[in-house]
């Protein structure tokens, strides 16, 4: 019998406590990465588990790296990273300031903001689709009515249209997951920094130059972080609203993975496509995580 | 202590007499669309309360999954060794599960009970590389559904009976009812957002035009036919005849809502006009479809995975016979109000009952006449890359004003490069 309280075994009831959740994760996170990363080196269409296993190959990378609709929902996935990254950040960030501030309301103008994540993802896209239905959606009614337009907008069938729904839908549903990270990040600066500040002479804006922002810097860099791989992984936005069209114009590295393994049924080439997702997302973490790590040092 | 080894062996005892009773209990496996869809789910209904009451002690799970997401869960569940035991599949679909082998092969149980399907309508594309996969359950010929009030309105007798009075009726009837300004009534309903609708509603136009996609099993998108069809499917979308973001759905919806005068559709259709309002349902009417022929095809199909045991594949087939009896193919006509793909039925009730009954079977006959399926031969293993690759074509044409035959030579190309 080993005495746990004992100092020479008290680390092993530190592992054994730790142990199912790390079965638990390499289970149901480990495994599937290691499967697809099997999977993307085999010529298969369909692959299953427990049957003859085909020898591995390369034909899968040599697809996708010269296949060109790999690198235009690679653009697809880039522009949407800046475009939704850059705008959640910056419109979580103004309106984690904002109610950061003391004022009537406050707590109602809190909710209001979170709303948007509170909301389930499919739900709020579906209500978004009819919304910006080029026929009968309120958007474009509210456009034509008021003369702003002369025609519908094709939110679904115009790729710039339909690229600029996708990012307009991704902000209003990714900024509140922003703005209450940051909030919590602004909660936890100490308010003597702000009042030396001023004592120093600082406006509004050097405080929030040579305040705020230093101390804000790694929440930015997680929620920055964050976002980019939310940006990466999310499917149920692009699919309700456009399923990836028209013409790839909203076709992501996401979509591209589901297309080619449950539609076209080539899973080797699916699982390609979803390693080399990984592999981006994996060396974007490092970099910013290290960015962020240098810029906080 | 004696009484906890006395309540320890009672659990025991009835567990064991709980697990026996699961253990010879039997439950089949059922994955469907059609289970909430009003008729066709009353008919599943039957059919499963009959395969129960002769088999005593087997249940039937039927269990439903939307049409949208239905082929990628069956795919999901083929591939992680978790297949329905009934498989149920739309005809232009199945060709890859068979191709996985994860269908049971029913030609030697269809030769073990002498059934014969000689005429059952659309079998034939249950064939699949030598063997019989599956029976069919719906052969259909399209037909219009319009509203016959906006029609009339718009100063025509009634409904179109070619292409030409088709557009000219579309036109009349697309415009601003309400005064401000924006279009709120469309002549017709075309799908523009499914790629699979896209591709048959356009399939239509060419058949229309003497063409379609696939001759011979070789595709044929590059022939003045079939991008004569495409002119058209092109016309009708940039006169803004028709929503310009719908799915069929929707386009149904609108169409007993009374936005939308004529749409295109199979059997299925009368079902959705009963959806509509008492004030409405009077003003909505079918007829044969305008093109010519009409556009129509194999529909849905039952078979069974090859992956249960012997005991299960010999209960599934017996929900198949049950399917097949001449019972449930009455059954079928009744509840549907469409004609059963079983030959020699005798209709003559049904037409009694039923105004729109002979509509139906004329319009199977038109198509069938005519060799019309909206899958396209010789690209079943495609055919979901195919309505892809038609509907990107289709947007791209539509966005960048591309001249139609040159959409035909790009997709012959692109489909030319399937592996």
């Amino acid at each position: 019998m080993i005495d746990f309280s004992s100092p020479r075994h008290r680390h092993k009831l530190g592992y054994l406590l730790v142990a199912p959740a790390l079965i638990l994760m390499a289970l149901i996170i480990v495994y599937p990465i290691v499967m697809s990363v099997d999977i993307s080196f085999q010529d298969v269409k369909i692959a299953r588990i427990g049957v003859d296993r085909k020898p591995w190959t390369f034909e899968n990378y040599e697809w996708l790296f010269t296949s060109a609709k790999f690198y235009q929902s690679l653009w697809v996935t880039i522009k949407l990273l800046l475009v939704v990254g850059g705008a959640a950040l910056a419109i979580g960030f103004a309106t984690a300031l904002l109610v950061n501030q003391k004022f009537k309301g406050r707590a109602l103008a809190r909710l209001l903001v979170a709303l948007p994540w509170a909301v389930p993802e499919v739900v709020a896209v579906v209500i978004w689709a009819w919304m910006l239905d080029s026929s009968f959606g309120v958007l474009n009614w509210v456009l034509l009515s008021s003369g702003i337009v002369s025609k519908p907008i094709a939110f679904a069938s115009d790729p710039v249209a339909a690229f600029a729904s996708i990012c307009f839908v991704m902000i209003w549903k990714g900024y509140p997951f922003i703005c209450i990270m940051l909030l919590a990040g602004l909660q936890s600066i100490p308010e003597e920094q702000y009042q030396a500040a001023s004592v120093d002479g600082a406006n509004v804006f050097q405080r929030f130059l040579h305040v705020t922002i230093p101390n804000m810097l790694p929440v930015l860099g997680v929620a920055f972080i964050m976002t980019a791989l939310w940006v990466f992984r999310d499917f149920a936005i692009i699919f309700v609203l456009t399923e990836g069209g028209p013409i790839g114009s909203t076709t992501s590295l996401a979509i591209m993975t589901f297309e080619e393994s449950f539609k076209f049924f080539r899973m080797g080439q699916g699982s390609a496509v979803g390693v080399i997702t990984l592999i981006i997302c994996a060396l974007l973490s490092r970099a910013l995580v290290s960015r962020f790590a240098k810029s906080v040092n | 202590m004696f009484n906890l080894k006395k309540t320890a062996i009672s659990s025991l005892v009835a567990l064991s007499t709980v697990l026996g009773g699961v253990a010879s209990a039997e439950t089949l496996s059922f994955v469907t669309w059609q289970r909430d869809d009003g008729a066709y789910g009353q008919w599943w209904a039957e059919a499963k309360a009959k395969f129960e009451e002769m088999h005593p002690g087997v249940t039937i799970d039927m269990s439903q999954l939307g049409r949208k997401e239905y082929a990628d869960t069956m795919f999901t569940m083929f591939a992680g060794g978790t297949p329905p035991d009934i498989v149920h599949l739309a005809a232009f679909e199945y060709q890859p599960f068979a191709d996985q082998g994860w269908l049971e092969p029913l030609g030697p149980w269809i030769e073990k009970d002498g059934i014969d399907l000689t005429g059952w309508a659309g079998q034939s594309t249950c064939e699949w590389k030598g063997e019989t996969y599956c029976l069919m359950l719906l052969y259909a010929g399209f037909v219009l559904a319009y509203n016959e009030e906006m029609i009339k309105n718009a100063g025509f007798d009634g409904p179109p009976t070619t292409y030409d009075e088709y557009v000219e009726i579309a036109r009349a009837l697309t415009g601003d009812s309400d005064g401000d300004g924006i279009v709120d009534k469309y002549g017709i309903g075309l799908s523009t957002m499914e790629p699979a609708t896209v591709m048959h509603q356009m399939q239509g136009f060419a058949l229309d035009s003497g063409g379609n996609w696939t001759r011979d099993s070789k595709p044929i998108f590059d022939d003045p036919a079939t991008i004569d069809g495409i002119r058209k499917w092109k016309s009708l979308m940039q006169e803004g005849l028709s929503p310009s973001q719908a799915r069929s759905n929707d386009l149904r919806q609108l169409l007993i809502e009374g936005h939308v005068g004529m749409w295109i559709d199979g059997p299925w259709v009368a079902s959705i006009l009963d959806r509509a309002s008492e004030e409405m349902r009077p003003k909505l009417k079918l007829a044969h479809s305008p093109l010519s022929p009409p556009l129509g095809g194999t529909s849905n199909i039952l078979g069974m995975s090859s992956e249960i045991s012997d005991e299960r594949k010999a209960l599934v087939w017996d929900f198949i016979k049950i399917v097949h009896s001449e019972e449930f193919q009455n059954k079928f006509s009744d509840y549907s109000g469409s004609p059963a793909p079983r030959p020699g039925m005798d209709y003559e009730d049904n037409i009694a009952a039923n105004e729109n009954f002979a509509l139906f079977v004329e319009a199977s006959q038109r198509a069938a006449d005519a060799g019309v399926d909206r899958l396209p031969k010789g690209l079943e293993l495609h055919n979901s890359e195919l309505s892809k690759v038609v509907f990107e074509e289709a947007q791209r044409m539509l966005a960048n004003d591309l001249d139609p035959a040159e959409v035909g030579a790009t997709l012959q190309k692109r489909v030319e490069a399937f592996e």
